[in-house]
Parts: structure tokens; C-alpha cells; sequence
């Protein structure tokens, strides 16, 4: 019983971290953010299985962590208010050419960076764009004018 | 020329079976967290008791429990009577691949008899509680059902015994 609400717990945790830390620095990882996120994958192990070496262990911890992900899933698909808690919001940081420095700010981004993604793109100015978007899941998309 | 798009079907068999297996799969899941939830998987103790004239002595010790685990096992005797040579006699299972973290309090003697663990005790007046805890970590490999009974002795007379199982789950 305390293995299903461990798992519960670390999902929630793991769950309101990454909502916290932002899309933009878990989408773009530098060595040192893949090598923190298998010291927490090291930590949420110990956390939630302890000295448990057992298959019955394992089973039980998968199968809790893959419900809650259907569930999550579920709740965002069928509760539109709950969407942008569990899933976010895209954010225009570009419009019509104009960089809206407020979102780009609130995204700890710099214009620097947003040039280079959108070079990454083969756009070669911001003034070309009509669109750039910060999607939910950390990905800029631009949309030439 | 056909249109490539013409040989895919709008809603292909594979996919209304994947669904329904998808689902199953889920279902299954479910059930399977249920029942840890519902402590089938061990590691919750149950108490078991044995009273006779002489003496009460209760276990508490998990029915089931998973490899590598932490528990704890605990045995109280409420001496009704005078208990010269309190002995607890363990079977096989309470040490069948388990390692033995501590037992507390320590016995006076340890001994064995016919394959049994023998951990002999102080003398227990009308009315004294002995209470022992025993705290184990289960080896990985020992998976199996296993009798874990007890048995209270005065010297080599049996005064009570309980014979619970214990079994380790993969």
C-alpha cells in the first residue's frame, strides 16, 4: 500500500516541479540538466522503492505511474479549466515582426536565444516573422509573414 | 495514377482491436495497484494470538513480503503463571534467507533443536511482559511460502505455539 502512494506522491512532486522549472530549460537540456535528471531519477528510486529489489515491487510502481500518466492525460482531455495547469499555455513571444519582450522575459529567454532558434528554422530576421510561439511542450514555432 | 492515400482505410481493424487491448492492458493495471493497495503484497503485519492458562503470546509479522525489504517482526508473552526458562523456539522460515538486522532484546542463549532456532529468555514471574522485537531484511533470492511459527517453552515443555506462514513474493 505505502509503494502506491509513494509513487503518488514523487509523480505530484515530479509532476509540480517540471510545471515550475518551465518548458523552456526542460526542452533545451545543457549536460549539466541530463546529468541532474538522473541524480533526481537516482533520488525518485530511492524515494519511492526504498530497499525493495522485488518484480512484485516493480509491477506495482509501473503500473501506478502509468495510470496517473493515462490519467493526467484523461483529466486535461476532459476538463478544459484543468488544461492549462496540467499541460500549459502557448506563449507568443514574437507578433508581426515585434518581440513581446514581457512573454519573453516571463520565459527567462533572451532575444539572442530567439534569434538562434529562429535561424535554426532558416528565418534569417525576426522582422520576417508573423508568429513565434513557445508551444507546451518547449518548442518554438515560427510562422512567416 | 492512384492516390496513395486510397489503399488506407478510415478506421482500420488493428486499430478498434489495439484500442480494446490498450484498454484491457489499462484495466489489468488497475487491478494490480488495487490489490497493493489492499496490502496483498505484503509488508503490513497481522496479529495472531495464543492463549493458554500459562501465558498469552502474540506475533505481529507480516503474512507476505517482497525481496530486499526492511520488517519487523515483534512477540510479546504476558506470563500468567511463572515461566522458569522462557525459550522462543523459531521455525525454519523466520531465518530461511533473511538477514537478521537485530533482536531486541538480546537472548541469554541461543541454541538449536531439531533444525529449530532455540533463543532462551530470563525468568518470567505471574504477570511479566516479555516483548522481543526482531528486525530482518529479506534476501532477494528466497522467494517462497514458509512456516514462520513459534513456539513458547518452559526449559523443553511446550507452553504455547502459533504457526503462521510467511511468503516472499518475487
Amino acid at each position: 500500500m505505502d509503494l502506491v502512494f509513494r509513487t503518488v506522491y514523487v509523480f505530484a512532486l515530479v509532476f509540480v516541479v517540471t510545471r515550475a522549472v518551465g518548458r523552456r530549460e526542460l526542452s533545451s537540456m545543457q549536460p549539466f540538466d541530463i546529468i541532474l535528471l538522473v541524480v533526481i531519477g537516482d533520488l525518485v528510486q530511492q524515494g519511492v522503492t526504498q530497499s525493495d529489489y522485488s518484480l512484485t515491487g516493480a509491477t506495482t510502481v509501473i503500473s501506478t505511474i502509468g495510470l496517473l500518466t493515462v490519467f493526467t492525460a484523461w483529466l486535461s482531455y476532459r476538463v478544459r479549466r484543468l488544461r492549462p495547469v496540467l499541460e500549459g499555455e502557448p506563449v507568443v513571444l514574437v507578433s508581426d515582426g515585434r518581440v513581446l519582450e514581457r512573454n519573453v522575459q516571463r520565459e527567462r529567454m533572451t532575444v539572442e536565444e530567439l534569434e538562434a532558434e529562429a535561424r535554426l528554422q532558416q528565418i534569417s530576421s525576426l522582422d520576417d516573422v508573423r508568429f513565434a510561439v513557445l508551444e507546451t511542450n518547449g518548442k518554438i514555432s515560427f510562422a512567416s509573414r | 495514377m492512384r492516390d496513395v492515400f486510397d489503399k488506407l482505410e478510415p478506421e482500420p481493424r488493428g486499430i478498434v482491436v489495439g484500442l480494446w487491448v490498450r484498454r484491457a492492458i489499462l484495466t489489468l493495471l488497475g487491478f494490480l495497484v488495487l490489490l497493493a493497495v489492499l496490502n496483498r503484497y505484503g509488508q503490513h503485519p497481522s496479529e495472531s494470538v495464543a492463549q493458554v492458562p500459562g501465558a498469552t503470546m502474540r506475533l505481529s509479522a507480516p503474512a507476505r513480503i517482497r525481496g530486499g525489504l526492511f520488517f519487523q517482526s515483534r512477540v510479546e508473552i504476558r506470563a500468567a503463571q511463572a515461566i522458569d526458562h522462557p525459550r522462543l523456539v523459531l521455525d525454519a522460515g523466520w531465518l530461511e534467507g533473511m538477514q537478521v538486522n537485530s533482536i531486541e532484546p538480546a537472548p541469554v542463549g541461543e541454541t538449536t533443536r531439531g533444525g529449530r532456532v532455540v533463543l532462551s529468555y530470563d525468568t518470567l514471574n505471574p504477570g511479566d511482559l516479555l516483548r522481543v522485537w526482531f528486525q530482518f531484511e529479506v534476501n532477494p533470492t528466497n522467494v517462497g511460502r514458509r512456516s514462520y511459527g513459534i513456539e513458547l517453552d518452559d526449559a523443553e515443555q511446550p507452553v504455547a505455539r502459533i504457526a503462521p506462514t510467511i511468503t516472499v513474493l518475487p
